[in-house]
């Protein structure tokens, strides 16, 4: 099934390039595609055993004997939730993406589907190298994706996103060949633990720069005020995950000793980027720079979650991923849908949106208010058990964290009433329509999921990881 | 008696979410009914609640019942879970009792308004969000509520959302409130640590008193900040913005009072930190007489309200921090009606007048609206506490049980016996200026009376059952007498101070002694008018601005923020940041050019190098394997 959640997206992608389709029904056939994609996960979803846990639907075939490197993917609980979160959002992107129709449907929809491949590819793949290919896979389409169909300053900002997230890749790809080297073996699940600082900060590098974390963000508010809002959702809600995902199952996992070492110096990035973040996002003068780096606070408040390695935190920093995955999804969404309608995205020219708009008010605000974190909302759930974790390795994390938590509050509310309230701005027109139905077909689920999440977001923090105290030991977690 | 409390909680939330989804297939007179209805079923279940609690052993009345398991995080896990005892059924019947009066008021209230069913859907939120956080079985749901109160508060004080100043408002009130959250949630997270658990049981557990205090402390935070109690009340009178049933409903009767009920619910961490809950009686008294010497000034028929409610929680922190629980809550009860009735009775006035809340323009009104009047009169009388409305029995009380703490015990009683007679002199200042005299020339202008069609109905029938209420809901207890209420809280909240009979009878005698010196200097100086009102400027100047609260928090905590994101923009981000990305590239760019004359510098041809080396290894890896 592994295999097929990833090669699904990558042969319809192979059919669009090949296939001389019209744009309508190339984007039919890429939507059918997410869809097919969705239901194989569901299925996924139903047949694991979370009772049992561990790596389960593995795939094993040998490539370079010698090297011990092989073609080895399988789930574990966590990636099930990850994998989930992406076949979703993409699934959202791929069908906002036919709305909006985008100019050369058939390059583009080919590109999204095998973004989705190796989305799914780098969350189940149990050997480094393969791991690697894949991590390196997703910046070939977000690459392209954003220097063909960006925004008017695309050129500086692919320059910066794939210059930056190369240079981490190749400290990792070094990091790679010294950890598989010397171990002898490739296969994450064999590999053993190693106390190497220079290797595992190599990982970190990488990952560092891809979340981002503060400092590396150099590459975030362009690329992602740049770039086609759909693939703005996919950037921040996805493949930003792709990294925290690293953290956890390789930073984390296999150096244990390291990542105690560094816990502070970590810990305290994650802290600056959520403070730092919180307070550049309320100054932000445009939707998409407060979206922008409220994730930035964000991808901070989930790496501070696994690098507290207790239970409470690593739980709460699964849940948190898709958590944030689909708000920020969801946000950069409607963020597309108002520019859509004003032409622009800057606060100080739009306003007074709720008046006549029902829909837009009320997925906004249904959005902004999960971004806060309001109480029973999923996104509170895994802010609170993120700072809970993080309360233990020292109080001053979570106060850093309940800091942030106000100053959220502070910039999603300017947001919400920039937009929807207020005097009617200058760029809002009468016409502007309220959200189309394939708009809420986009966004409807979405919230749908992350209202399902707050019902329920034990569903996902109790099945994540195996037993009741396993979190803690982490490495156990991965034999 | 448990399926009760679940429909008693749910009914509201069915209500709001029907109300979002039915959308302009509902009419707006609809959804009112919906909305009323639903807090009625609720209200009804609450009944259930307490009808089957009365029927059991006063041992067994705690019942907890779990839907599912909400969150885990390792071996930690709290569920959603509805707990059932004496203290949580007498908020459930406050609130939705309460509530349901002031929801079908609200059908009157806003007849007309274009956006009716969204305040319905918001209303029936906010009575959900508060149903929950009273029946929460356990600290993290009681947190839940505690947030969704705030944002239900939040999106009321800003319904009329093309007002600046009511989105301002609203902004103010749900950041400070987000302050009280984040030290509760630190207070959790010290409580996760040392116990693994949030149950309301771990609460009486030993700890040090290091943690003790600090639990304390975090709760205490939240409940200033939800309560309104000084130093985090400076949104109360600015949410005044929001339509007068919500800040009946919200900001009087329930949701500002949740502080008292949170301190009395973990009362036992409380007793384990007696310094942090003197704090707690010390914030309680300032505010009462802070708060009564601003209403003295205001000329907002609303704000002077809003801050005699700060005033009366003031009481209501004093009785919980001294550990006068009982009192406490039923002094919470007790307020509730009558400041409801004011809130309401205010808002009756301000419908008849056109929407104007400056007093100034108003006067005589006892002549045009009669009912409203006598409804008003009640209210204060409650409001001052004299004999027999309901105030008086819940508020004299809470100084008698002050007299029992000791010498500071007697500072926080003369504060609270200054307060009554601040109390008298804002209250009857407020009912004297706006219907004593002759009608104003506004009010001869703009003044129409209620007809006799369902919105006049809607707006009278609560009015004048919150006006027997505020009459006779005193008279459940009579502290030197009998004491219904104590008993039945006991098994959840047992005072710890129980003051003597003559310390009962003073207090009494002094507080109705200083409450009618109070109104008889306001009959002197607004009423009859025989004395003119004094002059002092300075003294004038600083209650006109409140103290000076807002001016300092803007210059200590909102321009610092706004200057350190501004810095950290242009100062860190962008020369910093953002360049070091630009310079990057340029040099590499460069670098690149030297390097390789031979590539075109096109992205594309990059991405297509990529693609290809790629696929490139994918071959040899098969062809190798």
């Amino acid at each position: 099934v592994t295999t097929l959640l990833i090669c699904l997206p990558l042969a319809a992608a192979l059919i669009l390039w090949v296939l001389p389709l019209n744009p309508v029904s190339a984007g039919s056939l890429a939507l059918l595609a997410a869809l097919a994609e969705i239901g194989v996960w569901v299925q996924l979803v139903a047949r694991y055993d979370f009772a049992r846990g561990g790596l389960q639907f593995s795939d094993r075939h040998t490539w370079f004997k010698d090297l011990n490197v092989s073609y080895h993917v399988g789930v574990y609980g966590f990636s099930v939730w990850l994998i989930g979160l992406t076949v979703v959002v993409m699934a959202a992107a791929i069908a906002y993406a036919f709305w909006a129709g985008r100019e050369r449907a058939r390059a583009y929809m080919g590109l999204m589907l095998f973004l989705t491949g190796a989305i799914v590819g780098v969350f189940s793949a149990q050997d480094l190298l393969l791991f690697y290919a894949f991590f390196e896979a997703m910046l070939i389409p977000l690459y392209v994706l954003v220097g063909v169909w960006g925004g008017p300053g695309r050129m500086g900002a692919t320059l910066k996103f794939v210059l930056s997230t190369m240079a981490g890749s190749l400290l990792m790809l070094a990091s790679i060949v010294v950890y598989g080297l010397s171990q002898h073996t490739f296969d994450l699940v064999q590999l053993g633990p190693s106390s190497s600082q220079w290797v595992f900060l190599g990982f970190v590098a990488a990952f560092a720069i891809k979340a981002p974390l503060f400092p590396f963000h150099g590459w975030l508010p362009d690329a992602y005020r740049e770039s086609s809002p759909e693939v703005a959702a996919v950037l921040s809600g996805v493949v930003s995950k792709a990294a925290a995902y690293g953290f956890l199952r390789i930073a984390v996992a296999k150096f244990p000793q390291p990542a105690h070492d560094f816990r502070v110096p970590i810990l305290a990035l994650s802290a600056i980027g959520l403070i730092y973040g919180s307070l550049l996002a309320f100054r932000a003068p445009d939707l998409r720079g407060v979206i922008a780096y409220s994730s930035l606070a964000q991808m901070g408040l989930i790496t501070m979650g696994v690098f507290a390695v207790n239970d409470l935190g690593l739980d709460g920093s699964v849940l948190q991923m898709v958590n944030h995955g689909l708000v920020s999804a969801t946000l950069f969404l409607l963020a597309g849908m108002v520019e859509r309608r004003a032409l622009t995205g800057e606060l100080g020219r739009l306003g007074g949106m709720a008046r006549g708009r029902p829909a837009l008010a009320t997925m906004l605000l249904t959005t902004g208010v999960i971004a806060i974190a309001v109480p029973l909302s999923s996104a509170f759930a895994g802010e609170f058990l993120i700072l809970a974790g993080v309360f233990q390795r020292g109080w001053g994390w979570s106060v850093a964290g309940a800091v942030a938590i106000v100053l959220a509050a502070m910039y999603v509310l300017r947001v919400v009433s920039a937009v929807l309230h207020r005097e009617v701005g200058p760029a809002v027109s009468d016409s502007a329509l309220d959200l189309r139905p394939a708009e809420l077909g986009v966004t409807v689920p979405l919230i749908a999921c992350l209202l399902a999440l707050s019902v329920w977001p034990a569903g996902i923090t109790q099945h994540s990881f195996r037993g009741d105290h396993g979190a803690a030991d982490v490495a156990a977690q991965f034999r | 008696m448990v399926w009760g409390a679940w429909i008693c909680l749910l009914s509201p939330l069915a209500a709001a979410l029907l109300i979002t989804l039915g959308g302009r297939r509902l009419s707006r007179r609809a959804a009112g009914y919906l909305a009323t209805s639903a807090c009625f079923v609720a209200f009804a279940g609450a009944v259930a609640a307490f009808v089957g609690l009365l029927g059991r052993d006063a041992s067994q009345r705690q019942v907890v019942s779990t839907a599912w398991t909400w969150i885990t995080g390792g071996s930690y896990q709290s569920g959603l879970q509805v707990l059932i005892d004496p203290l949580s059924v007498f908020m459930m019947l406050i609130v939705s009792g309460v509530g349901a009066l002031i929801v079908w008021y609200s059908i009157g209230y806003m007849d007309g308004d274009a956006e009716e069913r969204r305040y319905f859907a918001y209303m029936s939120l906010f009575v959900f969000s508060m149903l929950l956080l009273v029946q929460g079985g356990n600290l993290l749901l009681l947190l839940a509520g505690w947030g969704m109160v705030g944002l239900s508060s939040y999106l009321l004080i800003g319904f009329w959302q093309e007002r600046p100043s009511a989105i301002a408002a609203a902004k103010k009130a749900f950041v400070m409130n987000a302050i009280g959250d984040a030290t509760m949630a630190l207070a959790l997270f010290l409580l996760i640590q040392q116990g693994n658990s949030l149950e309301f049981g771990i609460l009486g557990g030993q700890f040090s008193s290091t943690v003790a205090n600090l639990v304390a402390l975090g709760l205490l935070g939240g409940a200033v900040a939800k309560s309104a109690q000084i130093p985090l009340h400076t949104w109360l009178p600015d949410a005044m913005e929001g339509p007068t049933p919500v800040s009946a409903l919200i900001h009087a009767a329930t949701m500002v009072t949740a502080g008292v009920y949170l301190i009395v619910r973990t009362h036992a961490i409380f007793e384990q930190a007696p310094k942090i809950a003197d704090l707690a009686a010390g914030l309680g008294a300032l505010t009462l007489l802070v708060a009564g010497l601003i209403a003295l000034v205001q000329v907002d028929i609303k704000r002077v309200i809003a801050y005699s409610t700060m005033s009366q929680i003031g009481y209501m922190f004093l009785g919980a921090g001294i550990g006068s629980y009982p009192n406490a809550m039923f002094h919470l009860m007790t307020h509730a009606f009558f400041k409801a009735l004011l809130f309401m009775a205010a808002g009756i006035v301000i419908h008849a007048l056109v929407n104007e809340q400056d007093i100034r323009k108003m006067g005589g009104l006892r002549q045009l609206a009669p009912r409203t009047y006598w409804g008003f009169l009640v209210g204060s009388l409650a409001l001052v506490g004299i004999f027999p409305f309901a105030g008086f029995f819940s508020k004299d009380s809470i100084l008698a049980a002050a007299m029992d703490h000791g010498t500071y015990g007697y500072v926080l009683w003369a504060a609270g016996l200054i307060g009554t007679f601040l109390t008298g002199l804002y209250t009857f200042r407020l009912l004297f200026i706006v219907f004593w005299g002759e009608p104003s020339a506004f009010v001869r202008e703009h003044f129409h009376p209620l007809g006799r069609d369902t919105v006049a109905v809607a707006l009278a029938v609560p009015v004048g059952v919150l006006t027997v209420l505020s009459i006779v809901g005193g008279w459940i207890q009579f502290s030197p007498w009998w004491h219904p209420v104590e008993t039945w809280l006991q098994t959840v909240a047992e005072p710890v101070v129980s003051p003597a009979s003559w310390q009962e009878w003073l207090s009494i005698a002094l507080s109705l002694l200083l409450g009618l010196s109070g109104i008889a200097v306001a009959w002197l100086v607004y009423g009859v008018r025989r004395v003119a009102v004094p002059r002092l400027a300075f003294a004038q100047r600083t209650l006109e601005h409140k103290f000076y609260f807002d001016e300092a928090y803007d210059a200590l905590f909102y321009a610092p923020a706004v200057f350190l994101a501004k810095f950290l923009r242009r100062g860190v981000e962008q020369p910093l940041i953002a360049d070091s990305g630009r310079d990057l590239g340029d040099d590499t760019r460069d670098l690149g050019g030297i390097v390789a004359r031979a590539q075109t510098g096109l992205l594309r041809t990059y991405a297509l190098a990529i693609a290809s080396s790629v696929a490139v290894l994918a071959i040899v890896f098969v062809a190798v394997k």
